[in-house]
């Protein structure tokens, strides 16, 4: 990745510009970004690692993170599957409205995560338009993890869709067309030869979402009603101990889930020349 | 538009081709095509792009459905099958192999897809490979192999469940001039050890030529003439075929007594052209066939064209090339190539004063002319 671009010589000897520049872009980012990051260590593990031990270990916080890397997966698992059919439908036919589709498909990316959970409380919500129906049935969808689940594909549906359908777009129909010729069904072509070119766009994607997923919190905060050991993701445990003044509760958590963060994009970042590759 | 249909003998024939054609919204790229490919026989469709020429293959293949006609592989029709359900093997332009499988798995897949016993399968691409002379290579992925090693894997993967034609789209297409020669020559040898029908498509004369056993010119959607490289490069049928393979010098004119005659130019005709006098006509060419000689010399193995002047002189490699500006109404320059023994017995140089002459020429009629004498026919014929 890191590739050395040589860069054009301005002046005659030695170039000040270069570590100026390099010690400007360190000095911004620094309050910033690094700081704030290692804050978190530093205090997380200030009272000694037992401490912190502690924390992290208690039933509430093994809860919230279990629930949040649950909801995620299936969240996620949802995404990338449906990411998949929808990008082959939305690249591979054309009909009236795909465009329009397109766009819509996109949005959750640009709306605010409270407007979204908003959005769902209307919908599904003991008093929404279809919630409403549903109520008298018995079926409770908000204020559950069902509520979160539906947050969080809502709100990262774009991510896995937006990474396959670009490469269902550029992919070479003559694959697909050798093969037909060569006797595979659609099945049969769609396994064998569509899929693997896919491998890299699917495990980013999924990797994407996961990550988003995971974090979210604006959304999950309005619909899963925040209850402590029932429907509380890692996100409103920080929070919610925080507010009750559990600064070290609340950084326990706070650093696993910044360590989860580095080390899903370690692998993007890392693993980028063997996804993308052909 | 009624569809003239040929009969044609489909016993002996892999693939016939029957009145096809197609449209693609208001763009007719198609008009009532017919030929047929015999078993062994290598078929080259040449045209220029936009010709149809690869709608044509694709509607072999399936990828594409004709408007009207019938596609008949070994006495079965196609027309309304999917490309699934063809067996045809097809070559891409760009070979697409598949990048994520090794040489082998590429060649195996047809296989695999029909689902052969694994032992079948490892037999047949075994020999496969060693046809196609890629044995070491058999782990390697398309990415790690040279054009020409492509090119041979995506035959061999054509091959290995016996298809019922091999269709080449622009095979050489994207290889350089050298290499396009030695495979050209390499798949014509390997074709003809396999015996499989095959049809290429190309836009180059030369690689027509040398490939086809049979050549078919194609013109905005019409096929023009079909034959061996021998008889469309020496007898075309059409301008467009004269032009379109090789150069060839054009002149107007029409036919007097048995003559072609277009102002002072008076060529004798072979009787055996049924042209009737007064008929408008052309004289076609080639660079080859033309031989300039001082006035005094033109001996007479040589029909007297015309007087000219050297307008330019050029070395192309293994002839020399001479533009001569005839002294006919409106001026017209016709080109001749010369070979070596000509420019040593002969040297020519710019603004010299010259006489053309002729050895080998057709005389093609108007195509006007041609419809009406077949429209009589037919009538004759229903009468």
């Amino acid at each position: 990745m890191s590739t050395n671009l040589s860069s054009i010589r301005h002046v005659r000897g030695f170039d000040i510009v270069k570590p100026l520049s390099v010690t400007v872009m360190i000095a911004v980012m620094l309050p910033l970004i690094l700081l704030p990051l290692a804050s978190i260590f530093i205090f997380g593990t200030s009272n000694g690692l037992a401490s912190f031990w502690a924390a992290l270990t208690a039933p509430e916080a093994i809860f919230a993170l279990k629930l949040s890397m649950v909801t995620s997966f299936w969240a996620t698992a949802f995404n990338v599957l449906f990411g998949l059919f929808a990008a082959y439908v939305l690249s591979r036919y054309s009909f009236w409205g795909r465009n329009a589709i397109i766009v819509t498909i996109s949005l959750p990316t640009a709306i605010p995560t409270a407007v979204a959970g908003f959005a769902l409380l209307l919908l599904w919500g003991p008093y929404g338009t279809l919630g409403r129906l549903l109520d008298p049935q018995g079926i409770h969808l908000m204020f559950t993890a069902w509520a979160i689940i539906l947050a969080n594909i809502f709100v990262t549906f774009p991510l896995a869709f937006g990474v396959i359908k670009p490469v269902f777009d550029t992919m070479s129909h003559s694959l697909e067309e050798a093969s037909a010729t060569m006797g595979a069904s659609r099945w049969q072509t769609f396994w064998h030869v569509t899929l693997p070119s896919l491998r890299g766009a699917i495990v980013s994607g999924a990797l994407l979402t996961f990550a988003r997923a995971v974090g979210e919190f604006g959304s999950t905060i309005l619909v899963s009603g925040n209850l402590a050991s029932r429907t509380q993701t890692a996100p409103l445990y920080i929070f919610a101990k925080f507010n009750e003044g559990h600064v070290e509760a609340a950084n326990a958590i706070a650093i696993v889930l910044a360590l989860f963060s580095f080390v899903i994009f370690s692998i993007l970042f890392f693993a980028r020349d063997w996804l993308e590759a052909d | 538009m009624d569809i003239h249909i040929t009969p044609l003998d489909f016993g002996k024939a892999a693939v016939t081709i029957l009145g096809l054609s197609k449209s693609f919204g208001e763009t007719r790229v198609l008009q009532n095509i017919n030929f047929s490919v015999d078993e062994d026989e290598i078929v080259v469709l040449l045209g220029a792009s936009g010709s149809g020429k690869t709608t044509i293959l694709r509607i072999i293949c399936g990828l594409e459905l004709p408007d009207t006609g019938k596609i008949i592989l070994h006495n079965r029709d196609v027309t309304n099958l999917p490309p699934r359900e063809r067996g045809t093997g097809v070559i891409f332009q760009s070979y697409a192999l598949f990048p994520k499988m090794s040489v082998e798995q590429n060649i195996a897949y047809g296989l695999k897809i029909r689902r052969t016993a694994r032992k079948e399968i490892k037999e047949t691409v075994n020999r496969l490979l060693e046809l196609v002379h890629l044995e070491e290579h058999r782990k390697k992925y398309p990415s790690q192999l040279s054009g020409g090693q492509q090119q041979r894997v995506a035959i061999a993967r054509a091959l290995a469940y016996n298809p019922e034609v091999l269709l080449f789209d622009e095979p050489f297409g994207a290889l350089d001039a050298q290499i396009r020669a030695t495979l050209r020559r390499e798949i014509r040898a390997l074709l003809k050890e396999i015996k499989v029908p095959s049809i290429f498509i190309t836009h180059d004369q030369e690689e027509a030529l040398e490939l086809g056993d049979r050549v078919a010119v194609l013109n905005s959607g019409r096929l023009e003439q079909i034959g061996t490289p021998f008889e469309v490069y020496n007898n075309p049928e059409t301008e467009y075929v004269a032009s379109f393979l090789g150069s060839a010098n054009i002149l107007d004119g029409r036919i007097e007594g048995g003559k072609f005659v277009s102002s002072d130019v008076s060529i004798d005709i072979d009787p055996e052209e049924k042209i009737r006098d007064g008929e408008s006509a052309k004289l076609v060419f080639r660079p080859e066939d033309l031989f300039l000689r001082k006035p005094e010399n033109l001996t007479q193995k040589y029909q007297k064209l015309v007087d000219g002047t050297i307008e330019e002189v050029s070395f192309i490699g293994a002839f020399e090339r001479v533009i001569v500006k005839m002294n006919l109404p409106e001026h017209p320059t016709f080109v001749v190539t010369r070979p070596k023994t000509e420019t040593a017995a002969f040297p020519l140089k710019a603004g010299q004063q010259v006489t053309a002459g002729v050895v080998r020429f057709r005389i093609l009629r108007d195509p006007a002319a041609v419809a009406n004498t077949k429209m009589n026919k037919g009538r004759n014929a229903a009468a």
